[in-house]
C-alpha cells in the first residue's frame, strides 16, 4: 500500500535559516514537518544581526521572508531535542514540550555558535572594556547600547579570531568574517565619518559575488586601512586605550598602534549542542567537533546514519546562501530517501 | 663452633674470589676516574666532605634510608618498597651477621674474606652452641626476608601493577642474566645451608629441610656440588654487575656523598653525571611519573632509557631524548635514588649544541619605563614575556598590588628582555648570561628592593642564575600570601570549588607549594587533584622540550586536564602564564590565573 | 655587448634557479614545521626584540626559502629563545627547534 507523503514525519532539528528553508520545501513536498528551535524566536543567528553583507540587505527582512509562509509546519520555539531513539525504521524524537514523534527521516539544521573570543587571552576580551566581538558591533548597530563603543576615533578589527588557529583546535577558515569586517568597517565609518578604520587580516577571502566590490569600495570610498598581518597581542594603557601589536609583514616592519576600540572577529565553532544527539546516533564528527557528512562532494547532506540528514553550518562554516542551498538540497535528498523507503 | 677443615679453603670459593677481586676493582677504578674527572672545585668540595663529621652523619642517614631502607620507595609504593628493602637490608644483614659469627667463634678466620659469606661449610657444631642458635635464628630469618623480596621480584615480572607500576621497564640480556643470577642465589644458599646443617646447625628454616632432605637423599655427595653453584652465582653476578642496572646497589652510596657534597652536574657524561648514571636502578618508576607516556611511541624517551643510552654512548640517541624533554622534573621527584637526569640532559643539550654566534648588542636600547627610575617605589614588577600574552594575569596583580597600597612599579609593560631560563633550558648557558647581565643592570637602576615575578619560569631563574643581593626576589603567590597573612587584602570565600595545578618551575622547581593553597583555601573550596605537589602533571606548555611537536603537546595537555578534573572543581586556578594559556583552550571548566582569584574576590 | 648598468643586481633580486635548496631540505627534514608557515607575523610582532633589532622568524623562514641564508642567519642570532613565538603561532610551528635547526644546519660549513 502506497503511505502518503502527508504521512511521512520529518523531524527538523535547528530553526535557523537552514531549518526554517528545508521545513519550508518539504512541506511543500507535502511531508509533516516538525520544526524545532532551541531559542524564543526562529532565525538563528540572523536575529541578532543587524545587516548582512555584501548588499547591507537588513537581516531582518531576509527573516521575515523566510518565516512569511510557514504552510503545514508544526514549529516550535524554546524547545529542545530531550531524546533520539533509533527504531528498527525511523526515528522517535522527544521534545521538552512532551511531545514525541516517530520521524521517518532527521534533518540536522543545528548551525554554528559563535567562538568564544575570551580563549584567546593575548586579544584581552572580557579583559579590557574597549574590545568586543563582531556580534557585539552588530548589536550596536541594531541600537542596543554597547559601552565600549563611545564616539571611538581609532578603530581596528581583527580578522580571524578562533579561525585557522591550531592553538584553539579551529583550524579552518570561517568564510564569513573577512566579508563581515569588510562590512562592519565600512558601516562603522558611515557612523563616525572621522574614524581611522584598520583591518588586521592573514588573507583577504573575498570569494563571493560582490564581496570584492564591497572590498574596494571599503577601500576607495571609506578609506580603510588594509593591513596584512595578524595582532599577537593587545595591552591597555592607563586610559584604558589599546596598544595593539602586529607585523606589517608587507614592509618586513613591527607594527604598533593605539586604539579606541578593537573589534574581534569571532569566528564559527561548531554547535556544543548537537553532541549528545551526535553521540546518541554515533554520528561521525571531524576533528574540530562539526559534523561529518558521507561525502563532501557528491552526498554532503547525507550522513553516515540511514536517515539522518545535515544541512548548513552544522557540517562547517558556510555563507548564507551556501546554507539556504544546502537547505533545499537537503529537503530533496531526504525526498528521494523516503521515496524509496 | 669450630673449623670443619685446617686450611679454611675449598675451591669452590674460587669462582667468588674472583668475581670480588673483578668488582672491587672496577668500583675503585670508577671511583677514581669520576673524582679525577670533577672540575677543581667541585673536587675540592668533596674532599672537603670527607672531613666535615656533620656530613658523615647526614651521608650515613642517607645510606641507610635510601639504599638499605629504600624509605622513598616505601612512602609511594609500599608494597613495593618491601621488596626493594627486604632484598637489600636482608641481604646486608646476612653479610654483617656472617661477619660476626665469625668474629665470635672463629675470630682468627676474619682476615679471609671469603669465610664469613660461606662461614656455615667450614664451621661445624659443637656442644656448647646455644649462644649460636641465636645467629642461627636471625641468618634463617633474614634469610626468609630476602627470599620473600625475590618471590615477590619474580612476581612483579609476571605482575607489575600488582605494586602500582603500569609499565616496567624492559630489561636487556645482561640484566636479565644478572637477574636470575640474583633469583637463584638465595633460593641455592638456602639449599646449601640446608644441606650442612647437620653439621653447622641450622634454625626453623634450614633445620626442617635438611630433615626432609636426609629422607630422601641418603648420601652427602649433593653438599658439595651446590656449595659451588652457590659462589658461582655470586661470582657471575659480581662480573655482570658493571654492566647491568644493578650496578646502583654499590653506586647508590658514593651518589649520596657527592650529592651531600654539594656537587652539580657540570657535563653530561663526565664525573659526577657517572655516578648519576650508574645509580639509575632501572626500577623504571620514572616511565609511569613522564607526563608523556600517554604516547606509546614517546616510551623510548623514558628517562630510564635515557640513562641506560648514556651509559652506553649512544650519543644520536641521547641527544634526541634529551631535546624531547619537558624538563617537567617529574622524573626526578619520583625517582627513588634521586638521579638528577634534567640537568644531565640540560648540560647534554649544551655539550651538543652548534656553537653559533649570538649578537645582543642591542640589549643597550631596552631601558625602564619613565618614572622607574630613582623613584621611591620599592617593588618592581617584572611580568615576563609569557604574561604579556595573558594581559588578564598583569592586571589582577597590579589591581591586587593597588588595592593593598602597594608602592610599586611595572618593569616591563611595554616588553623587556628575557629573563634567561628559556636559553638554559637549552642549555646555552653562556648565552644566558648576556640577558641575565643587562636585566640585573636595569634592576639595580630602578631602585627596587622587592622584584615580584607572576612567571614560575622567570623566578626559577631570578632564584638560582642572578645576583641581586640585596633585592628579595619573591613570586606573586609567595607575595600574595603575605599580603593576607598581614592583613594588607582581606578575602571573602566566594565557595567555589577550585582546584589547584602545580606549575612544574613552581612546585618541583621552586618548592613553592603551601602558599598558594593557603590563599586560595581563603578565596574558595580547595580541592585537591588526582596527582598534586611534587607529583603534579605537566600542562604540556613547557619550553624544556625543544622537538615535542603541538600535537604531542595537546596529548598532554589533556591528561593533565583529566587529573586536574579529579574531584570535579568548577575552576581550574594555576600560577603561570604558560600553563594558563596551554589549558584554556580545552578546559572543559573555566581556567584562572591566581592572582585572577585574588582580585576577584578581595574585599 | 654593453652594460648599460640596467641589469637586476644580483643582491637585490631572488634567483630561484641559482638557490641550491640542499640546506633548506635538510631543515625540513630536521624541523617539518618550517614548511607549515603561512606568513601571518604573529611571530615577529609579539618578539620581544621586535623594535630594538631586526629578528623577525616569519622572514626568516621566508629568506630560507629564498636562498638568502646570510640575511637570515643575522636575524637568528638576535633570537632569545623565549619562545613567545611559539605560543602565538596559529600553526603551531615548534619555532624555537627550528631557530636551532637553523643554527645547527646552516652555521656548520
Amino acid at each position: 500500500m502506497e503511505i502518503s507523503n502527508q504521512q511521512r514525519n520529518i523531524v527538523v532539528i535547528g530553526g535557523g535559516p537552514a531549518g526554517i528553508e528545508a521545513s519550508r520545501a518539504l512541506d511543500a513536498m507535502g511531508y509533516t514537518v516538525f520544526l524545532v528551535e532551541r531559542d524564543g524566536r526562529l532565525g538563528g543567528h540572523l536575529c541578532r544581526w543587524d545587516r548582512l553583507f555584501p548588499y547591507g540587505t537588513p537581516a531582518e527582512d531576509v527573516l521575515s521572508q523566510l518565516t512569511a509562509s510557514m504552510g503545514r509546519i508544526k514549529w516550535f520555539t524554546a524547545t529542545e531535542v530531550t531524546q533520539v531513539n533509533k527504531l528498527e525504521r525511523g526515528y522517535n524524537v522527544i521534545l521538552s514540550n512532551g511531545l514525541s514523534v516517530l520521524a521517518d527521516a532527521l534533518l540536522l539544521t543545528t548551525g554554528f555558535t559563535l567562538f568564544n573570543a575570551s580563549k584567546k587571552e593575548e586579544y584581552g576580551y572580557g579583559i579590557y572594556d574597549r574590545v568586543i566581538t563582531n556580534a557585539d558591533l552588530e548589536d550596536w548597530f541594531s541600537g542596543i547600547p554597547v559601552p565600549a563603543v563611545d564616539n571611538p576615533r581609532r578603530i581596528g578589527f581583527v580578522h580571524c579570531v578562533g579561525s585557522r588557529d591550531e592553538k584553539v583546535g579551529n583550524r579552518y577558515c570561517s568564510k564569513v568574517c573577512c566579508a563581515t569586517a569588510v562590512k562592519q568597517a565600512c558601516e562603522i565609518k558611515e557612523k563616525f565619518p572621522d574614524a581611522v578604520v584598520y583591518c588586521f587580516y592573514m588573507d583577504l577571502r573575498m570569494f563571493g559575488r560582490g564581496y570584492e566590490d564591497m572590498y574596494l569600495e571599503a577601500q576607495k570610498k571609506y578609506g580603510v586601512i588594509f593591513v596584512r598581518g595578524r595582532v599577537s597581542e593587545v595591552s591597555e594603557d592607563k586610559d584604558g586605550h589599546l596598544f595593539v601589536k602586529a607585523e606589517d609583514t608587507l614592509s618586513g616592519k613591527p607594527l604598533r598602534v593605539t586604539l579606541d576600540l578593537l573589534v574581534l572577529m569571532a569566528g564559527m565553532s561548531h554547535n556544543r549542542a548537537v553532541d549528545p544527539i551526535a553521540r546518541t546516533l554515533a554520528l561521525s564528527t571531524m576533528e574540530d567537533g562539526f559534523l561529518k557528512p558521507k561525502d563532501s562532494l557528491t552526498a554532503a547532506q547525507a550522513s553516515y546514519c540511514t536517515g539522518v540528514f545535515y544541512a548548513g553550518a552544522c557540517t562547517g562554516p558556510k555563507t548564507l546562501p551556501e546554507t539556504m542551498a544546502e537547505a533545499r538540497a537537503a529537503a530533496t535528498s531526504i525526498h528521494e530517501y523516503l521515496q524509496e523507503q | 663452633m669450630k673449623d670443619r677443615f685446617i686450611s679454611g679453603y675449598n675451591d669452590f670459593v674460587l669462582p667468588f674470589v674472583i668475581g670480588m677481586i673483578f668488582i672491587i676493582t672496577y668500583l675503585v677504578i670508577g671511583i677514581i676516574r669520576v673524582i679525577v674527572q670533577l672540575p677543581a672545585a667541585d673536587r675540592k668540595k668533596f674532599f672537603l666532605s670527607l672531613i666535615n663529621p656533620r656530613l658523615w652523619i647526614i651521608n650515613l642517614k642517607d645510606i641507610i634510608c635510601d639504599v638499605l631502607l629504600h624509605t622513598k620507595i616505601w612512602k609511594r609504593k609500599p608494597l613495593l618498597g618491601y621488596m626493594h628493602s627486604s632484598i637489600a637490608f636482608g641481604w646486608f644483614m646476612l653479610i654483617v651477621l656472617g661477619h660476626i659469627e665469625t668474629w665470635l667463634f672463629v675470630p682468627d678466620r676474619l682476615s679471609t674474606f671469603y669465610y664469613p659469606v660461606f662461614f656455615r661449610f667450614f664451621v661445624m657444631e659443637t656442644d656448647h652452641t646455644l649462644k649460636g642458635s641465636f645467629f642461627f635464628f636471625l641468618m634463617d630469618f633474614f634469610l626468609l626476608v630476602v627470599l620473600s623480596g625475590v618471590f615477590l621480584a619474580m612476581f612483579k615480572r609476571i605482575r607489575s601493577m600488582m605494586f602500582g607500576m603500569r609499565r616496567t621497564t624492559r630489561n636487556q640480556i645482561p640484566d636479565r642474566l644478572a637477574m636470575y643470577c640474583l633469583w637463584a642465589i638465595f633460593p641455592v644458599r638456602l639449599l646449601a645451608e640446608s644441606f650442612t646443617a647437620g653439621i653447622a646447625g641450622g634454625s626453623f628454616l634450614t633445620r626442617p629441610m635438611y630433615w626432609l632432605f636426609s629422607n630422601f637423599l641418603t648420601n652427602t655427595y649433593h653438599i658439595l656440588p651446590t656449595w659451588w653453584a652457590y659462589s658461582t652465582l655470586l661470582g657471575t653476578f659480581f662480573v655482570l654487575l658493571p654492566f647491568t642496572r644493578y650496578m646502583h646497589i654499590p653506586t647508590e652510596a658514593f651518589l649520596i656523598v657527592l650529592r651531600n657534597a654539594g656537587i652539580k652536574v657540570s657535563h653530561p657524561r663526565k664525573g659526577y653525571s657517572i655516578a648519576q648514571i650508574y645509580s639509575c636502578s632501572n626500577c623504571g618508576m620514572c616511565i609511569d611519573a613522564c607526563p608523556m607516556m600517554g604516547q606509546k611511541k614517546n616510551l623510548r624517551f623514558a628517562t630510564v632509557y635515557f640513562n641506560r643510552l648514556l651509559r652506553r654512548r649512544n650519543w644520536a640517541r641521547c641527544e634526541e631524548s634529551a631535546d624531547k624533554c619537558l624538563m617537567c622534573g617529574k622524573c626526578v621527584a619520583v625517582c627513588p635514588v634521586g638521579v638528577d637526569s634534567c640537568n644531565i640532559k640540560q648540560s647534554l643539550r649544551g655539550l651538543r649544541a652548534v656553537p653559533a654566534p649570538a649578537d645582543y648588542s642591542y640589549f643597550t636600547s631596552y631601558s625602564l619605563p619613565e618614572g622607574v627610575e630613582n623613584s621611591k617605589e620599592k617593588v618592581l614588577y617584572y611580568a615576563g614575556c609569557m604574561t604579556q600574552l595573558t594581559p588578564v594575569i598583569s592586571k589582577a596583580v597590579a589591581a591586587v598590588l593597588d588595592h593593598a597600597g602597594v608602592d610599586w612599579s611595572f618593569m616591563d609593560r611595554d616588553g623587556g628582555i628575557c629573563c634567561g631560563r628559556p636559553l638554559i633550558l637549552a642549555g646555552r648557558d653562556e648565552r644566558a648570561q648576556e640577558m641575565i647581565r643587562r636585566n640585573t643592570e636595569l634592576i639595580r637602576q630602578s631602585g627596587a628592593t622587592t622584584l615580584l615575578l607572576s612567571c614560575p619560569i622567570c623566578y626559577k631563574v631570578f632564584r638560582e642564575n642572578y645576583d641581586l643581593k640585596g633585592i628579595r626576589i619573591v613570586h606573586y603567590t609567595e607575595y600574595f600570601d603575605e599580603l593576607v597573612r598581614l592583613g594588607r587584602i582581606t578575602l571573602r570565600n566566594s565557595g567555589e570549588k577550585i582546584v589547584y595545578h602545580d606549575p612544574c618551575e613552581l612546585g618541583r622547581g621552586c618548592k613553592v607549594y603551601r602558599q598558594p593553597r593557603r590563599v586560595l583555601s581563603a578565596a574558595g573550596e580547595l580541592v585537591e587533584a588526582e596527582k598534586h605537589h611534587d607529583e603534579s602533571i605537566c600542562c604540556g606548555g613547557s619550553l624544556g622540550s625543544l622537538t615535542l611537536s603541538y600535537e604531542d603537546r595537546k596529548d598532554i595537555t589533556l591528561k593533565a586536564l583529566d587529573n586536574l578534573m579529579y574531584a570535579s572543581p568548577e575552576r581550574i586556578v594555576t600560577a603561570c602564564p604558560l600553563c594558563l594559556k596551554t589549558f584554556s583552550p580545552y578546559s572543559p571548566n573555566k581556567v584562572s590565573d591566581f592572582a585572577e582569584v585574588v582580585a576577584q574576590n578581595m574585599n | 655587448m654593453i652594460d648599460f648598468g640596467y641589469g637586476i643586481s644580483p643582491s637585490s633580486a631572488i634567483n630561484l634557479d641559482k638557490f641550491d635548496r640542499t640546506k633548506f631540505e635538510e631543515l625540513a627534514r630536521e624541523e617539518p614545521d618550517v614548511l607549515k608557515c603561512m606568513a601571518c607575523g604573529s611571530c615577529a610582532a609579539s618578539c620581544p626584540t621586535a623594535g630594538h633589532s631586526d629578528m623577525n622568524l616569519r622572514r626568516v623562514i621566508l629568506l630560507l626559502g629564498r636562498g638568502r641564508e646570510d640575511e637570515a642567519l643575522r636575524m637568528v642570532s638576535h633570537c632569545m629563545l623565549c619562545g613567545k613565538c611559539l605560543i602565538v603561532c596559529p600553526r603551531g610551528i615548534n619555532t624555537r627547534h627550528l631557530i636551532l635547526s637553523v643554527t645547527k644546519i646552516y652555521q656548520k660549513k
